[in-house]
């Protein structure tokens, strides 16, 4: 088998709730090569967050990983034990979250917290760990290093904040960077901007990055490689321009065709996916898309279909499109 | 054509917040900024210093102003009464100075007041830490025994401990010296301040910059330290400087019937318990160290809720 840099086997992960266990994370696999951008999209509660705090063994009590194997360098983080996890953690896998306002600690100037990874992996001083602050300020684009790591964070905007994350996440030279919807939290200018200088990081430092995220457009301008992710599970993966060109699970077919088009006609109304996502505590029969599907065959209802090759590159759990169907053009005909 | 670099990442034109040249100001700045912005629980604080100041300076200032002794009985001048150059606050049953006996007894006093009050922190700083930072069976077990020692008035468990003079290991409580009465004060009174920093750590632990935190590969105990402490700080330094008002009287109460700080060392509480009987007799002899103990107890409590309104706007709700 080949060595990929990351590589996540059959990963479940589970939280007991009143109405009985939920697999939060139901059967995950993938893998990331080094240098390479993984997008993973899919909607609130497809269990992506949950699947990148699994890597990284942060998912919080009462969840618990029940399965599977996630192999960093060919070591099973899974089997890890708490102090050999903070090894790893910060060091070799650095994670951004989603709300730059909160994820920095309100007490101490944006420059202490900067070096804390030094100070932990690399047992650098605080005169030291400061000024190598200063400087991944200096590299991601943050106006006034000198001055910006003397802050508070609630004197940083949030564009400033996100980079000092970033540059956080970065000062220890990790080979993956997770970033967990970086930009949700931004408007629009400073997301293009955050994007941007997470792109020059992935070139220039050869970091792979795992990017979750709603947005099709940011998977499109960033990832080379997309993983559609639908009630803990994958359902579809694999080059980004081929699943773009040619979605082969009907719930990527249905996110692409509901985003709004310039070459439609502009009085066209939005078609909006129909439905809800699934209550993972009562999941549907079979295909766990079936109910919302407008392509559902009976085979759909009674079974789950595996994720298998249905272009060369490309990989989908759908009966119909594994039985030969393309879904662009027989989208035409269900409307 | 193209700019080559137009990939590069532009930083945004260098917008500084807030005044140009200002220092960075943190929490504790912008909280001593309110905290001396109000007039009234500044001056109490400044009374306590000053108390402190006096206490701290009892053997000086009894040797080069007073010229007594607290202890050292003067059978000629019994009774003296107040504003006498002598004796400016009188004298008790055996002739002792009162103002050098006030002097001493602020030391007493004040020195269990805070004593008590840093064991309790940390106690029930600790106690409150771990059991909302780790939750589960910990967190139940800890929080059980916050409730018994609660559920039962303190003044009982107090007499009981003092009572029995326990002994911890080696180390013999007495109560008759201000360590041991500290520690047995202390033993009764960290529940409430264990609950209140439970409360907040629960709150704080969920906050995303733990995660954060975390991720970057900080140990449990890295995290507890130097990450959610000075988060929580706030919450004890208040509930600290509210505390120490009723510590106070506490001790002054276990004096008065007997069990705290034994004569003939002085102390507010042994002081007034000493002079009820002659309450018709001297009647300064009950005022003073009341007055004493009243002035210092509602300075505290004004300048706890000035403390409070300073760190903690929020908490100005509660109560």
């Amino acid at each position: 088998m080949s060595e990929h840099l990351l590589q996540v086997e059959n990963l479940r992960t589970e939280f007991p709730t009143r109405d009985g266990v939920v697999g939060a994370v139901d059967g995950v696999s993938f893998y990331l090569d080094p240098g390479e951008t993984l997008g993973i999209v899919g909607e609130s509660g497809s269990g992506k967050s949950i699947t990148v705090l699994s890597i990284m063994g942060l998912v919080q009590r009462p969840g618990r990983i029940a399965g599977g194997r996630v192999l960093y360098k060919g070591n099973d983080l899974v089997q890890f034990s708490q102090e050999q996890l903070q090894e790893v953690r910060g060091k070799d896998l650095a994670m951004i979250f989603q709300d730059p306002m909160t994820s920095l600690n309100p007490v101490y100037r944006s420059g202490w917290q900067v070096g804390e990874p030094l100070r932990l992996h690399r047992g650098l001083d605080r005169p030291r760990s400061l000024r190598e602050a200063v400087s991944m300020f200096r590299k991601v684009g943050m106006p006034e290093p000198e001055q910006r790591v003397q802050s508070y964070p609630h004197e940083l905007s949030g564009g400033m904040r996100q980079r000092a994350m970033i540059a956080m996440g970065l000062t220890t030279g990790p080979s993956v960077l997770i970033a967990d919807e970086p930009t949700t939290a931004l408007d629009v200018t400073i997301q293009a901007q955050i994007l941007e200088l997470l792109k020059k990081v992935n070139a220039e430092y050869n970091t792979a990055t795992i990017l979750i995220t709603h947005n099709l457009g940011v998977v499109a301008g960033m990832c080379e490689r997309v993983m559609v992710m639908y009630a803990g599970r994958v359902v579809e993966e694999g080059p980004t321009e081929d699943v773009f060109a040619n979605p082969s699970h009907p719930y990527t077919w249905s996110l692409l065709r509901s985003l709004p088009r310039l070459d439609r006609d502009a009085k066209e109304p939005l078609r909006a996916l129909p439905g809800l996502p699934p209550d993972l505590t009562d999941l549907p029969s079979g295909c766990h898309f079936h109910p919302r599907c407008p392509f559902r065959i009976d085979r759909c209802v009674d079974e789950y279909p595996p994720l298998a090759a249905v272009l060369p590159a490309q990989r989908a759990a759908c009966w119909v499109t594994q039985a030969g169907v393309d879904l662009n053009r027989a989208g035409a005909i269900v409307g | 054509m193209l700019d080559p670099t137009a990939g590069a990442i532009e930083a945004p034109v260098a917008q500084s917040i807030g005044r140009a040249g200002r220092r960075a100001r943190g929490y504790w700045a912008e909280s001593w900024e309110r905290l001396y912005s109000d007039r009234i629980g500044f001056a109490c604080g400044l009374l306590i210093l000053l108390f402190g100041v006096l206490a701290l300076a009892a053997p000086l200032l009894s040797a080069v102003v007073t010229h007594h002794d607290p202890v050292r009985q003067n059978l000629a001048n019994t009774f003296a009464l107040p504003g006498q150059f002598t004796f400016p606050l009188g004298s008790d049953e055996l002739g002792r100075d009162t103002l050098t006996r006030l002097i001493y007894g602020a030391r007493v006093s004040l020195l269990v007041a805070y004593l008590t009050v840093i064991l309790a922190l940390i106690i029930g700083g600790s106690v409150g830490m771990l059991a909302g930072y780790f939750g589960g069976w910990l967190d139940t077990v800890l929080m059980r025994v916050v409730d018994m020692v609660l559920s039962i008035p303190s003044i009982y468990l107090l007499i009981l401990l003092t009572a029995l003079a326990p002994r911890i290991g080696p180390v013999s409580l007495n109560p008759g010296n201000p360590y041991s009465l500290a520690v047995i004060i202390a033993l009764v009174s960290w529940g409430s301040l264990a609950r209140l920093v439970r409360a907040d750590v629960l709150s704080v632990k969920e906050r995303d910059f733990m995660l954060a935190t975390r991720s970057l590969g900080a140990s449990n105990w890295r995290l507890m330290s130097r990450h959610l402490l000075p988060n929580v700080l706030a919450v004890m330094v208040v509930a600290a400087s509210l505390q120490v008002g009723a510590i106070i009287v506490t001790e002054a109460a276990l004096d008065f019937i007997g069990l705290g700080i034994t004569p003939p060392t002085a102390s507010w509480g042994n002081m007034l318990s000493n002079s009820q009987v002659y309450f018709y007799h001297s009647l300064w002899l009950v005022i003073l160290p009341g007055l004493a103990i009243f002035v210092t107890v509602l300075a505290m409590n004004v300048f706890g809720n000035t403390v409070r309104d300073a760190f903690d706007p929020r908490l100005r709700e509660m109560r």
